[in-house]
Parts: structure tokens; sequence; C-alpha cells
């Protein structure tokens, strides 16, 4: 059964990609499978990461037909154990699949032969974005230690609760419970509010909400780490969100901020093979052995949307 | 969101119902730094009017606690509720400070003292302590035997005399090459010595002797 990571984080630039790439190498070095997905339509660079200038198949192939199964167009890297499926190639205007095509790209990413499947999202909360996010119950959720960061990955998060809490009471049950509440509140609390209205109300079908809330895993890495914001933030957050939020939530470590990041992606190579001693390198190889950790003691991953079909 | 009205000061908090002052000062501080309105890990996460209710409730929940009157009466309408076991309630808190060294692992050496003292009282662990007294060598094969018989982990010898762990091993197995100098030994055989309740100066003596011999 493979382990599907998707990354996302709401904002952009804050190294969904890098994060992806890193992680991926890391894992392949151990001899695992992995295969790296880019699922950032619309701004593909994941190949960038793993230095690969010319990428002759990719999505576009899946999504125009011209080939039946996802595993064809898998590309391998140059780094053993590590292929990548790109999207660079892709037609400006698929940024937006249909919802057909998404469920074909979900249902198909399930099936890959790969012993890791790392997915790097786009930016942003759009519903394209939060269905491969959700496909599986343990999403990396990345951030940066700013206040527009962590902004956007709680609005990522609720913005998933959004999605999930719709996708499980269905399109007319969600309208009928978020006009109860819309009056006095502001969009990011409906959320909330409609899940506490339909424990009220329908203790039933609450019941079933939450224990698909609570299926979820989320994890999250905090990038681009500076000590002059406190060695704690991370530890807070996870504390918060697992007081707050009805899903787990898991802080898997700081990334250090390294200048030689940029070095790295200059120069097109992978920040952990080139420079595999520094700080950051190491902190990154810590948050494997920590994702490794909850693999060997937690059932195997399903997907929550296959599940259901 | 999960509801936050619902939860009791102490869960509020996040202390044990027995928890100390300190304890829940500290806890007060952290749980300031994680809701207060400044604090990068909850940045837009509630709305005002959310934060302002935690915050309010953080505060009631400092005040009620702090203070011995109103957390007993506190105390007494959660068992009431059904909320809290009394049992947990009025198992004393601890009024006295935490050390703040070795909290988790410090061997209390007058439990450590007593229970060793009773322990060589038995008549078992005398005949075995006078027959290594009453040998001419003592090897560190002896010591550790009687240790043993004792029940004394090598542990509770470095918690209460600091000799460490190495050393005690190299005591233990007669490894002359790791062992320290002779003045550090004799006394760290002495201390040992007086551990077991053996005579120090004639443990440390025959010890040293012996191992001289093994040396040639």
């Amino acid at each position: 059964m493979s382990c599907i990571y998707p990354i996302g984080g709401g904002k952009g630039g804050i190294g969904k990609s890098f994060i992806a790439a890193n992680l991926g190498v890391l894992l392949a070095k151990q001899g695992n499978q992995v295969v790296l997905v880019d699922l950032d339509l619309g701004g593909a660079n994941l190949h960038t990461f793993t230095g690969m200038t010319n990428v002759k198949t990719g999505m576009e192939a899946f999504l125009d037909k011209s080939v039946k199964n996802l595993k064809e167009v898998v590309v391998p890297t140059n780094i053993h154990n590590l292929s990548i499926i790109s999207s660079v190639n892709c037609s400006m205007e698929i940024a937006n699949l249909s919802a057909a095509q998404k469920n074909k790209v979900i249902n198909a990413l399930v099936k890959l032969p790969y012993e890791y499947v790392l997915l790097d999202l786009g930016a942003g909360t759009n519903y394209n974005t939060l269905d491969f996010f959700l496909s599986s119950y343990e999403g990396i959720i990345a951030l940066t230690p700013e206040p527009t960061s962590v902004e956007n990955a709680f609005k990522f998060i609720k913005a998933l609760y959004f999605r999930k809490v719709k996708q499980v009471l269905g399109q007319n049950d969600f309208k009928l419970y978020s006009q109860q509440v819309e009056m006095n509140s502001n969009a990011l609390e409906v959320t909330s509010q409609v899940i506490d209205t339909v424990l009220e109300k329908d203790p039933e079908k609450g019941e079933i909400l939450l224990q698909e809330l609570q299926k979820f895993k989320f994890k999250f890495i905090i990038n681009q780490f500076r000590k002059t914001v406190g060695t704690k933030l991370g530890e807070k957050i996870e504390k918060v969100c697992n007081k707050h939020f009805y899903s787990e939530f898991q802080f898997l470590g700081n990334v250090c901020y390294d200048e030689r990041v940029h070095d790295s992606i200059f120069s097109k190579n992978i920040f952990v093979n080139k420079y595999s001693y520094s700080v950051s390198a190491i902190d990154l190889s810590h948050i494997v052995i920590k994702l490794q950790g909850n693999r060997e003691s937690s059932s195997p991953h399903t997907l929550g949307r296959y599940e259901r079909l | 969101m999960n509801d936050y009205k619902k939860m009791n000061y102490y869960e509020v908090l996040e202390v044990p119902v027995n928890a100390s002052f300190f304890e829940i000062r500290h806890a007060y501080k952290e749980a300031l730094s994680v809701y207060g309105e400044d604090s990068l890990s909850t940045y837009s996460l509630f709305s005002e009017a959310e934060r302002e209710t935690l915050l309010k409730k953080i505060e009631e929940a400092f005040q009620t606690l702090m203070d011995e009157k109103k957390r007993s009466d506190y105390n007494n309408q959660l068992v009431k509720n059904g909320e809290a076991d009394p049992d947990d309630l009025f198992r004393d808190y601890n009024k006295n400070s935490i050390p703040i060294f070795l909290a988790h692992n410090a061997v209390d050496k007058n439990s450590f003292f007593k229970k060793v003292k009773k322990k060589v009282g038995e008549s078992s662990i005398q005949k075995l302590s006078r027959e290594i007294l009453e040998t001419e060598l003592i090897a560190g094969q002896d010591l550790k035997k009687l240790r043993q018989a004792i029940g004394i982990e090598l542990e509770d010898i470095f918690e209460v005399a600091r000799i460490s762990i190495s050393i005690l091993k190299a005591i233990e197995n007669d490894d002359f090459q790791n062992l320290p100098s002779l003045i550090y030994l004799r006394n760290f055989l002495k201390l040992y010595a007086e551990i077991l309740h053996l005579d120090p100066e004639k443990v440390a003596d025959s010890y040293i002797i012996n191992i001289s011999l093994l040396q040639k």
C-alpha cells in the first residue's frame, strides 16, 4: 500500500515544492520507491528542483487521454529510486481542471505502484487543491514563521474543513445548515458553526461528520525557521490545533532558514544532496524519521474519497 | 472548533486537578503566550470576539485556581457536577517548590539508604559480605555480585555518589586500562564500599593490590 502525502499550505513561496523534492530524495535514498507528483498545474516547477530541464512526458498526456495509465507518464530523475510526474507541459488552461478530470487524477494516484507518493500542490484554496489534499488522511501543511503564512495556513485548514463538511453533508444539507448560522458571522466561522449546529440538531449525522474529521492526521512543517521567532512555535500551534479542531495535528519539525537553498536551486541541485550536512538538511532528515515512525505505528493509509466510492 | 466554553478551568490551563500554584502560574503564562493578541501561533485563527472570550476564560481560571478558598469552592462544585474525581482533587497538591534538576529520575537518597540498610541486614547478604572481606584480594566481580544481591543498580550509585557509570563498570570488570588514576580510584572504591556497607579501607587496599597484580 502506498503512502500518499500531499503537501500544501495556502500561501505561495513557503517551500512546498522544496519540501516535496527534498523529502522525496531522502525517502528514495533509503531504498524506497518514491514518485513526486507536481499538481501545481498552472505553476509547475517541481522538475526544476530535481534538476530536470527537459521533461518529455507528464500529466498532460494523461489528461488529454493520449495515455491510459498514469503509470506511463512517470519519468525517472537523476536520483536512484526517485521518479516524477511533471506537469510542466500542461496547457495554459489546464489549471482549471473539471471535476471529472480531477477525480480521474485522484483515482489514478491511489493506484500508483510506489511506496511513497508525494503530491506537490499549488498555493491558494481552490477546490482542486483542496480535493487533492483531502485525497489522503495524512496531508502535510507547510508554513513559515510569519503572520502572513500562519494566517494562510489556518485559512487552508478551515477551507479543508469547509470542503469536507460540505462533502459529508451533501450540498442540500449544507445549504440548509449554513443558512441557519450565516446571519451574524464571517465566512471563516461558518464551518465551525455548521458543525456545532449539526451536532445539536441532528446528533446522528453530527457523529458521522465528527468521525470523518477525526480520521485526518494533519502534519505540518515550519520552513525557513529562524531562532528569533521562538523555538516553541511549532509545539504551540500543534497544541492549539489539537485543542480547537476535531482532527489530529502533528508537528513534524522546523527546517532552518539557509541561504544555500537559493544556491542549490540556481545550480539545479537538490539541496539535501548538495549540502547534506547542513543544519537544514539534517532537519529534513529528522522529519523523514518522524514521518516513518508514524507509518509503522498506524494502520495503512486509505483514501477517504476512494473508500467512499 | 471544539467548544471552549464547556471546558473546566483545569482543562483551560491544561493542568492536572491537583496542580501546584507553581504549575498553575506557569501554565497561565504559557496560555497567554499562545492566546495573546500578538501571538504568532494563533494569528488569525480566532475572531476578535472569540479571542476575547478565550482570554477572559483563561483569566478567570487563573484567578480562581490561584486563590485557595475560591479553588476549593470550585473543586467542590466540580465534584458535585461529577466532572472531577474527588480522589484526584483532594490528593494534596504539591505546595512545595519543584526542584528544577532531576525532577523525573532523582533517586531519593534517604529512602535509598534505608532500603540498602534493610537489605544488608539479611543473613544471606551478611554471609556474602563476610566472605568478601575474608578473602585477601578483592576483585571487581565480588563487588558486583554483592551489589546485585542487594539489588542496587549502577545508576543508583551514580545518583548518590556521583561516580560515572563507565568508571563503575571499569571497577567491576577489573578493566585497569579504563580505571582513573590511583588517588581517584581509591576514593571511588571507598565510596562504593560504603554504599555496600563494607569496610572502605579494607576494600580499597585489597582491590588495589589485586589490580596491580593483574596488571603485571
